[in-house]
């Protein structure tokens, strides 16, 4: 922490009162650079373009699917074989579009 | 399924984050970077940027040149975030990556399923990779198979003709005879490819 106040002149560290965890304010630049060093992949364009091509009704049969519901409707106390599903399919068949 | 699931994020405490493999871009998309891609939609869709991944950021700052992230450091950092908060993560085409990529980036996905409870993981891919995503999920997935569906043809088909920019060139019977004869090819041509991929012995 102490470091991070030492780096930076536009940061400045903080306790919050109520849940006692620290944490340091950045500028938005701050935040850029961290983002960017994060990946510079940006996937929200592929999702966009997908959606755009992708009619309203396709996939719905997925969300009304048990293997769905039990994903999607887990909890924590569920073990580690509901926290991941699989969807499988040819070429062709529509796994780019039910996502 | 993602737009359902950020519909719900916004009056909810959840987070979403989706990566699209392609092959056309299989050298960029690196573990690192895929990982990291994930890491950053849900960084960037927090208020605050959590102080273990400033202090990352700042750390590697130090080493001459900075250091490029790691895929260990990565999950640290997401666990930070996944243990405080329902997150979604959707991956679609794995079977596009890598190989040897492919094996690094289902251990971490596994290795987050198990350390992050409320964690779901949505992966996509062709089923060739299935025993791939059993073997190294240890069994720990729920599978479904995707296939066309009629409706979903006929729907597709429908909406292109309803685009079409010579619409006086068509008839009504013209339409029908296009939606029908298409459909039996698309559903031939579907179970062709099948039948010629168990021909090849394709897994």
């Amino acid at each position: 922490m102490s470091q991070g106040f030492n780096n930076n002149q536009n940061s400045f560290n903080t306790t919050n009162t109520f849940t006692t965890n620290t944490f340091t304010y950045l500028t938005p630049d701050d935040e850029s650079k961290i983002l960017a060093w994060l990946s510079p992949l940006e996937p929200g364009a592929r999702h966009r373009d997908i959606g755009a091509q992708r009619l309203d009704s396709i996939g719905s049969w997925l969300l009304e699917a048990q293997e769905f519901r039990l994903w999607h409707g887990g909890n924590r106390e569920d073990g580690s074989n509901r926290r991941t599903l699989f969807c499988h399919g040819n070429p062709g068949a529509g796994k780019s579009y039910i996502m | 399924m993602i737009d359902k699931l950020c519909d719900e994020a916004a009056e909810e405490d959840t987070a979403v984050a989706c990566f699209y493999f392609d092959f056309a871009a299989r050298n960029e998309q690196s573990p690192v970077n895929m990982l990291g891609s994930l890491l950053r939609q849900l960084v960037g869709g927090l208020e605050v940027i959590p102080e273990a991944v400033v202090r990352s950021f700042r750390n590697q700052k130090k080493v001459i040149g900075g250091r490029g992230l790691q895929v260990s450091g990565i999950l640290k950092m997401f666990q930070t975030i996944t243990t405080t908060k329902r997150t979604f993560i959707c991956v679609d085409a794995l079977d596009e990556c890598v190989p040897e990529h492919r094996m690094v980036i289902l251990e971490s996905l596994g290795q987050i399923a198990r350390e992050s409870l409320d964690a779901r993981i949505f992966v996509t891919g062709r089923s060739h990779i299935r025993s791939e995503v059993e073997r190294k999920l240890g069994g720990a997935a729920a599978f479904v198979s995707i296939e066309p569906t009629g409706d979903g043809i006929v729907g597709y088909l429908r909406e292109k003709l309803r685009s079409d920019t010579t619409p006086e060139m068509m008839s009504s019977t013209l339409e029908e005879n296009i939606l029908e004869s298409i459909s039996q090819l698309s559903s031939e041509t579907y179970v062709e490819t099948i039948q010629g991929q168990n021909d090849l012995n394709l897994p």
